[in-house]
């Protein structure tokens, strides 16, 4: 039996099972292989290993009970199981005020390149030797000790809706983060990468080391940076962070619980006429790429920021209803609490518009600029009026006339919708992001935002 | 957090038969805690201890975790989900020529464990270490454990657990957005090692997280609130929960009323006194984060950090001034972070972070207890099985101090008093840290007037603060609960942290800029 086969198995008992017993239901099972190797002080401390088959049930009984479980399966007796206990629960609970219906037509999907690498079982005996060839990259630009994470994995589904559509889907992915120091905690560079082929992007992988040990080699000397007002130029790790949030946030379930500023502006221009960002479950090579959504909806580009005009917000079924449109394929199970999950909207890749800009470029001008090339630890006051404040880290340059100084120990305290509003550049840098502070895969170029607000500490 | 029982909850099951319409929750909770089922993980586990010692590990350790949450979520007094999630695992960590190896898989199946320890132990023997990693002296500890409580979560009944949502949610009545999500979670582990500890730990947590939206006259205000439980049902009472959620729902909806900008504050340096909930994240953040082990020596240098604890001598750097006791301690019962055994076997203790301001003891497990020339602490958690055990506080604290409430504002002329904050973060290196006040009041003449400040922000370094501290409160409360992340991949660890009232002096308020 084929791994397919095997879910598939498994899904048609869930189905099989539920039919009696409910008015609808949907079965993904999902087999999961994952390894990370974790390094610090150039050596490597532990090599991971998960092995996950699970299956994900939603089920509507009484025509509004909806009770949506991930639960580990091993066998159709398990998935017997599964749907006794689901089908138990979905009685037991209130009608859900976020339920309006499932995908009800099965969909042609679209065809996907690019996402699965049939190397990945191969490159886990490379690995460590992956880890290596970063890690001497960051060395030999003048790094003294190096951490970071090589996390790679595989994944295929299968999935079934009692209404009618149905597909499978297999992915393979994989981020590196390399961070290098000198002997000094001060001193400090990043380097990411990521995408859905390891076994292609090795030379991607040595050169984030490369980038994290030439990095950390520039800060040597950083001085205290001043507070005050200045141009910020954001390289696309930071960016993916709180400019991405932006259309991230562009989303009917995080309005309705007072985590999106995006409430009533929809048709609001949020942003110059350079740029826009979509929901694109169709991006060649990204980590969230994926043909349909969990109900079966065929995934699509959303236009999320057309122009700089914020054009619609990503729906499943249940909130497009709501919203009297049509659902844009990004339903997801979205778990908000240790067995609380839901079937809601969600993003699938970030993906920016690139821009027109080198580096350099952006870099020009007369106005007091700081480079910030990697942050971490964004904590909003308020997610509806927006302001929030970040703590860049790792490498971080004053630039005047062309000069590159590198300072440290300042924050970014500012408001979203004000930065969002105040790009004035982009790059032409466009890479994709994911990894600790970037949940959600970004594809993003750097950015220059005018007159940001920084802070530092009084004592 | 987590932890195993063997015996399955007899009692639980003919008590939940007893109440109308219980059935359904019964045997779900009777499946999940089946001995077979706990006997099958507890085999499994011990067999993984052999496999991996036969594939030549010099050190194998299993940790077999069963965990069944529920949940129902409210906005804004509608329900929008509900579910139940059982989960069962083991996590197995191999030393091999002191490189470590670590594997998980979720079916309790000897060939699924063979394969992925197989994976594991060639992944490390692969992966060359300048030094080995050396877990010093065998451990070993045998006994079973448990939180306290008198009525079991797993006993109480979905129409318990909606009446309880009721009562919570009409206290956001008048809300802009009120979201209510309660977990109920029960936690049983079995944990093995080839040194031959054997222990048996339960767990019991109600998970409760709100996030309130309040629009007033000054303008919209919001907070994230955790109102966890560690225990049985009867902490529902005990902790004073729905209390507890409308006090603190009535104080964001007046600071979202009546807080103001008083830019005065910013002229000069004025003292500030912070309430239990803000000594607690300051004692998380710019103590407790600073004093794990594992970030002092840089093994989480690429993802939460390092610590500026690195360049200070233990035992003799100051830090703070003398009136700074914070301790970490995870004995504490009904708390958050509470365990009486940590995740390496390791008899769980009080740990003295900072004495009389003093950099004191560093959090360590069994590694980094050799590295620092130490024992561990028993600092060693693991959120769930498939995540490997790292250094963790459990509930921090500022210990108590000798001031009443009355004393520690008489002298001040002008000042502020935060007794809670919003925004918030820090360095990785735990230096640069920033609080914005939610509730906050204007201090004058030694008096605290009712005159709501908005936003007040402590922009500091971890240093710059704590030797500002110069006064704590008799009391101790541990006002606040909370999720700790850290690790890669993430494990979010639930944890209390606390304190008196502490006051700062001559804190310049900012941010500056």
């Amino acid at each position: 039996m084929t791994d397919l086969d095997m879910l598939k198995s498994l899904v048609d008992s869930a189905l099989a099972a539920s039919k009696a017993r409910s008015d609808a239901a949907i079965a993904r099972c999902r087999a999961y292989t994952g390894s990370q190797i974790r390094f610090s002080q150039s050596s490597i401390d532990i090599a991971q290993r998960w092995e996950e088959l699970s299956l994900d049930l939603v089920l509507v009984v009484d025509k509004e009970k909806v009770a949506i479980g991930r639960t580990p399966v091993a066998s159709t007796d398990d998935v017997k199981k599964a749907v006794d206990d689901m089908v138990d629960v979905a009685k037991r609970l209130p009608a859900s005020a976020l339920f309006a219906g499932l995908e009800d037509r099965p969909g042609k999907f679209p065809a996907m390149t690019g996402n699965y690498d049939g190397k990945i079982d191969g490159f886990a005996v490379k690995a460590p030797q992956m880890v290596g060839a970063a890690i001497d990259a960051a060395l030999q630009e003048g790094a003294k000790r190096v951490a970071g994470a090589l996390k790679f994995s595989k994944e295929s589904f299968y999935m079934r809706s009692s209404l009618g559509p149905e597909g499978s889907h297999r992915s393979t992915a994989y981020d590196l983060n390399v961070r290098a120091f000198q002997e000094e905690l001060d001193y400090s560079g990043q380097g990411l990468s990521c995408g859905t082929k390891p076994s292609a992007d090795e030379k991607a992988m040595v050169a984030a080391g490369r980038q994290a040990g030439s990095l950390s080699k520039e800060s040597i000397g950083a001085k205290q940076g001043e507070p005050g007002t200045y141009d910020l130029v954001l390289s696309p790790t930071v960016a993916a962070d709180f400019i991405a949030f932006m259309p991230g946030a562009a989303n009917p379930f995080l309005v309705m619980i007072g985590l999106s500023p995006l409430g009533d502006r929809i048709g609001a221009t949020l942003a110059p006429e350079f740029v826009s960002a979509s929901d694109d479950a169709l991006f060649k090579g990204g980590i969230g790429s994926q043909p349909f959504d969990f109900e079966g909806t065929p995934a699509r580009t959303v236009p999320i920021i057309d122009r700089g005009v914020l054009k619609s917000f990503v729906h499943n079924t249940t909130t497009a209803k709501m919203s009297g449109t049509e659902s844009t394929g990004n339903s997801a199970v979205v778990a908000v609490g240790l067995g609380a999950n839901m079937l809601l909207p969600s993003s699938t890749n970030v993906v920016f518009d690139n821009g027109t800009h080198t580096l350099e470029e952006l870099l020009e001008g007369n106005k007091p600029t700081i480079y910030v090339t990697c942050n971490w630890y964004t904590r909003f006051q308020n997610y509806v009026t927006g302001d929030f404040s970040t703590i860049p880290r790792d490498a971080m340059f004053l630039v005047k006339n062309g000069k590159r100084t590198p300072i440290k120990n300042v924050r970014i305290s500012d408001n979203t919708l004000r930065m969002f509003a105040n790009i004035t550049a982009m790059g032409k840098d466009r890479k994709q992001i994911l990894w600790w502070e970037v949940q959600t895969p970004t594809v993003i170029p750097s950015v220059k935002v005018a007159d940001c607000r920084i802070t530092a500490a009084t004592q | 957090m987590s932890f195993t029982r063997r015996s399955p909850f007899p009692l639980a099951t003919m008590e939940l038969d007893k109440r109308a319409g219980t059935h359904v929750d019964a045997t779900l909770s009777q499946r999940f805690t089946e001995t077979s089922l706990m006997d099958k993980g507890r085999d499994l586990a011990e067999h993984c201890v052999e496999f991996g010692r036969g594939l030549g590990a010099q050190y194998v350790e299993a940790r077999y975790q069963s965990q069944l949450a529920r949940a129902l979520v409210y906005r804004n007094g509608a329900p929008v989900a509900g579910g139940v999630q059982p989960s069962v695992g083991i996590g197995v960590r191999l030393l091999v020529d002191g490189r470590m190896g670590f594997a998980s898989f979720d079916r309790l199946d000897r060939g699924l464990a063979d394969d992925a320890m197989t994976a594991a132990f060639r992944m490390a023997q692969n992966s060359p270490r300048k030094k080995p990693i050396d877990l010093g002296p065998p451990v070993v500890n045998k006994g079973k454990w448990t939180v306290k409580m008198r009525e079991s979560l797993l006993d109480v009944d979905t129409d318990t657990l909606m009446g309880l949502a009721q009562e919570i949610n009409e206290q956001g009545k008048g809300l802009q957005s009120f979201t209510v999500i309660l977990n109920p979670t029960d936690t049983t582990k079995y944990f093995v090692t080839s040194e031959g500890t054997q222990l048996d730990g339960h767990l019991s947590h109600l998970f409760i997280n709100t996030l309130i939206t309040a629009e007033g006259a000054k303008g919209s205000e919001q907070r994230y609130l955790d109102f966890t439980q560690s225990g049985g049902w009867e902490r529902v009472k005990e902790g004073r929960v729905v209390e507890q959620i409308a006090d603190e729902i009535r104080r964001v909806k007046e600071v979202a009323d009546k807080a103001e900008k008083l830019p005065e504050l910013l002229n000069q340096p004025v003292d500030m006194v912070v309430g239990p909930e803000v000594a607690g994240i300051i004692s998380h953040e710019n103590v407790g984060h600073p004093s794990e082990g594992d970030r002092i020596l840089g093994r989480e240098g690429a993802q939460a950090g390092e610590s500026f604890w690195r360049d200070l001598q233990i035992g003799k750097s100051r830090v703070g001034s003398d009136a700074v006791n914070v301790s970490d301690d995870p004995t504490l019962p009904n708390t958050g972070g509470f365990y009486l055994y940590d995740d390496e076997g390791v008899k769980a203790r009080k740990r003295r972070l900072i004495k009389n301001g003093v950099t004191n003891e560093p959090l360590l497990n069994r590694e980094f207890g050799v590295r620092f020339g130490m024992a561990s602490n028993g600092a060693a958690r693991a959120v769930t099985y498939n995540r490997e055990p790292i250094i963790r506080m459990a509930n921090t604290f500022f210990e108590p101090g000798d001031y009443s409430l009355e004393e520690i504002f008489e002298d001040i002329k002008l000042g502020v008093y935060m007794r809670s904050f919003g925004e918030w973060n820090i360095d990785d290196r735990r230096y640069q840290s920033k609080y914005t006040g939610t509730e906050a009041y204007l201090v004058k003449d030694g008096k605290v007037t009712e005159t709501m400040v908005r936003h007040p922000v402590m922009e500091t370094t971890s240093v710059g603060l704590l030797t500002a501290a110069d006064a704590v409160t008799k009391n101790l409360s541990l006002a606040f609960p909370a999720t700790c992340g850290k690790g890669d991949p993430a494990q979010g660890v639930p944890v209390y942290a606390g304190g008196g009232e502490v006051r700062f002096r001559a804190i310049r308020l900012g941010g500056v800029g």
